[in-house]
């Protein structure tokens, strides 16, 4: 089959798919209690992926090189990139409003590629002499993976501050660990007890949790505490407790790639024109998306700095990487440059 | 003798004064976790404040883009603009000053806050002795019927590392999560150190030269105050030949230099062909392909002997490059055409004295031209090679294996797990600084096993905690 007639289907068909999951993510969280969505919105997310992975396929037999030299590939692998980060991140936080948030941002990108950018270029050009090297792959790719994790990453931190919108949170997780003991305002109840009275909705989501444990419940009636000593048992980690340590773990897995992106690109400029640092405005806003999300890194163990502040910092640094990856096109200079296209 | 001690004690008690102000107010200063964020916050914007304005131009293009009477946000005209060095933000002195103190704000906070933590983690005698000891953890249970030989095989198999002393447990892994940051600090600093020392000891220097010519490094763009020992003088080079290939389509595929270094005598100690991302390094200096021009064309006139005649680049303002030369066709000069070319595929355009295209010639053909045979033999390129020596580039990679070592080993979570036995009772709490959702899923379980495995010895024996 004619590859190019190919990639045109596989990119509208991507494109459809992810609008139809984000329904389907959508109408789950309003109605949790719909059977199917919840399968409905990965395998339309799994398919999406696969979809994506094959249009690369196809681009990368036709032009003989690995497919990310121009906006059109780029943004197909930062949507790719993003759809697998979703299912690691769904799958540890075992949360289902990760698509709620990834699944939107995934088919706008799609939708950008496949439907607005004019037809020249969309299609595969020749590498310019400067991006003939085998750095080009090992370069852009990881930039991409961690542009791709990054966005994930943030994108779960504005949905923790949507969680916890108007609360007082206590951040769990950090390089220092901070979160990992005991809140003082819950107190401990005696396992016999609390399921006895197992009406407590706090009961159902232990359960759900795979691991049946003891409960813990906002302060008990002074009624328990004259009892004797209560045995321990684990408190759970909430919701927002999960969502935030989850966009913490995965900002985590990103804030690597990109330091490994930036300096493979650092090395390759060394190797090809002699200078590692240059200061080009791509470069610039790279190291701008590294201090931001090392910023962020470092409030989490910031005293004073706890709660939802860091959240917002990570919120903005979604802003900073779509940034550094498509605003400085505008720019129109340097290597970097994909070219103008509005 | 007495003056003399109270001098020596003064001179003593001078020299205490910096180091208490040292220690107490200026390391605890610089190590302080919100001066960092401050830090990179500040060198972040500063960073963009170079992005939006367009560095290393011209003063009539700073006059012409940033005019005084309708200053950009009512402030930024030229003069303020030039005044502040934001025409070259990244070599300003509080650019560099910034620099400078996240530099010393990284070195105080790794010996002030990272390595006494680290010597804190790797001490292994962690343990708990009392039961209230583990009411502070989120994670904590007690069996009131359970053997801490069964928690030691469960740890074991998720690669715990297990210290005990006599009814304490004290199990832990991932400590290169701890160690990872303080790699990260170390790397950063090398790299800053192995830019400055590059800064101080390298230089650039940039030459176009034709086909055939040998050239010394000459032209310096760009030199360190310590960098004249690394300026070759006993070598040169020679760039044998200089060529373009081209994709049929007619765009450049790729430009490659054919080139030797000559030793003092001339003798050849090194060949190489060099293109784009493949450059050539002798002793420390490296030549780059970057550039190329048209140097010559090889004309022959009827009969004459081939003269070459050197070409020039011509003025387009900006609509590509083309090159032009001028070629008598009288003995006495009266007489002559013009030949241009904008690259080296061979086409080149002859043009009379009255500005008409009369001709055009491949290379290796000829055309009448005023009565006379000019043939066009070749056109000589002459590549443009980016030279630079940066003896601080050792170091900065180094800086870089160390940073991207620092980066992955700081995403491993550190966990910990305590165990204390008191009769039959067995008091369990664990914690982990980064991965709190995957340690509680873990703890979790090791609970669960440690339930069953229960059960199963005993039937009749009711836990507390686990139901």
């Amino acid at each position: 089959m004619d590859l190019v007639r190919l990639q045109n289907i596989l990119d509208n068909t991507s494109f459809a798919i992810l609008f139809i999951t984000m329904l389907v993510y959508w109408v789950g969280a309003a109605f949790p209690r719909l059977p199917y969505l919840a399968m409905l919105g990965t395998t339309g997310m799994a398919i999406a992926n696969l979809c994506i992975a094959a249009l690369l396929g196809a681009r990368w037999l036709e032009a003989g090189y690995f497919p990310i030299s121009n906006l059109y590939e780029s943004l197909f692998f930062l949507t790719w990139g993003v759809t697998a980060i979703h299912f690691i991140a769904e799958n540890m936080s075992g949360s289902r409003l990760v698509g709620v948030v990834t699944a939107p941002v995934a088919m706008a990108i799609t939708a950008f590629a496949a439907l607005s950018l004019p037809q020249d270029m969309q299609e595969s050009a020749p590498l310019v002499p400067a991006l003939k090297s085998n750095w080009l792959m090992m370069h852009v790719s990881v930039m991409m993976l961690s542009y791709a994790t990054l966005m994930v990453g943030s994108l779960m931190a504005i949905a923790f501050l949507v969680v916890t919108h108007g609360q007082n949170v206590e951040l769990k997780g950090s390089s220092v660990g901070t979160g990992a003991y005991r809140d003082k305002n819950y107190q401990l109840h005696r396992a016999g007890e609390a399921v006895n009275g197992s009406t407590d909705p706090s009961t159902e989501a232990m359960d759900s949790g795979g691991v049946a444990t003891a409960v813990i419940a906002p302060p008990a009636p002074p009624s328990i505490s004259s009892a004797p000593p209560a045995p321990l048992s684990p408190q759970r980690l909430t919701l927002a407790d999960t969502l935030d340590n989850i966009s913490y773990r995965i900002i985590g897995l990103g804030f690597p790639l990109l330091t490994i992106g930036i300096i493979a690109g650092a090395v390759w400029a060394n190797e090809a024109w002699g200078s590692y640092w240059s200061w080009d405005p791509k470069e610039t806003w790279a190291l701008i998306t590294w201090l931001v999300f090392a910023a962020y890194l470092h409030a989490r163990i910031t005293k004073g700095w706890q709660g939802r502040r860091p959240a917002i910092l990570a919120a903005t640094g979604f802003l900073v990487v779509w940034v550094c990856y498509l605003g400085v096109n505008l720019l129109g200079k340097g290597l970097h440059s994909y070219g103008w296209f509005f | 003798m007495a003056a003399k001690d109270s001098f020596s004690l003064k001179l003593s008690h001078l020299g205490a004064v910096p180091q208490y102000f040292f220690k107490r107010e200026l390391v605890p200063f610089l190590a302080d976790l919100r001066l960092a964020i401050a830090i990179l916050l500040i060198l972040a914007l500063f960073s963009i404040s170079g992005t939006l304005i367009e560095q290393g131009q011209s003063i009539e293009f700073y006059k012409t883009n940033y005019p005084e009477k309708t200053a950009l946000f009512g402030f930024l005209s030229w003069k303020v603009l030039l005044t502040l060095g934001l025409d070259h933000v990244y070599r300003t002195w509080w650019f560099l000053a910034l620099l400078i103190l996240f530099g010393s704000s990284l070195t105080a906070c790794t010996f002030k806050r990272q390595l006494p933590a680290l010597r804190w983690f790797s001490r292994t005698w962690n343990f708990y002795t009392q039961p209230r000891q583990f009411q502070k953890f989120a994670l904590s249970a007690e069996f009131n019927q359970a053997d801490v030989e069964k928690l030691v095989p469960l740890l074991q198999q998720r690669r715990y590392q297990i210290f005990r002393q006599g009814d304490s447990l004290y199990a832990h892994k991932g400590i290169s999560g701890r160690i990872g940051p303080i790699i990260v600090h170390v790397g950063i600093l090398v790299i800053l150190a192995g830019a400055i020392w590059g800064a101080l000891t390298g230089f650039i220097a940039q030459e176009m030269v034709p086909s055939g010519k040998i050239f010394q490094i000459s032209n310096i763009t760009d030199a360190g105050p310590l960098a004249t020992s690394q300026i070759p003088k006993d070598w040169s080079v020679k760039v044998n030949r200089f060529w373009i290939d081209y994709t049929p389509e007619g765009s450049i595929d790729q430009f490659y230099s054919d080139m030797s270094v000559l030793n003092q005598d001339g003798k050849e100690v090194k060949r190489k062909t060099i293109h784009v991302n493949e450059p050539l390094r002798y002793r420390g200096v490296t030549l780059y392909q970057a550039d190329w021009a048209i140097a010559a064309v090889r004309v022959k006139l009827n009969n004459s002997p081939i003269f070459q005649i050197p070409m020039a680049q011509l003025d387009t303002g900006t609509k590509g490059r083309i090159w032009g030369t001028w070629v008598p066709t009288k003995p006495d000069l009266s007489d002559g055409v013009s030949l241009v070319a904008k690259d080296l595929q061979g086409m080149v355009l002859v043009y009379d004295m009255a500005g008409k295209l009369v001709a055009t010639v491949r290379t290796g053909m000829s055309t009448q031209v005023n009565g006379i045979t000019l043939a066009v033999k070749e056109l000589v390129g002459s590549t443009g090679l980016q030279i630079k020596a940066d003896p601080g580039i050792p170091v900065v990679y180094a800086g870089f294996g160390l940073l991207m070592l620092g980066v992955l080993m700081s995403y491993v979570s550190h966990s910990q797990i305590w165990a204390l036995q008191q009769g039959n009772q067995l008091f369990m709490g664990g914690r982990t600084n980064r991965a709190q959702v995957a340690f509680e899923q873990e703890f979790l379980a090791i609970l669960d096993q440690m339930g069953k495995e229960n059960q199963a010895a005993s039937p009749t024996s009711e836990t507390a905690t686990l139901n």
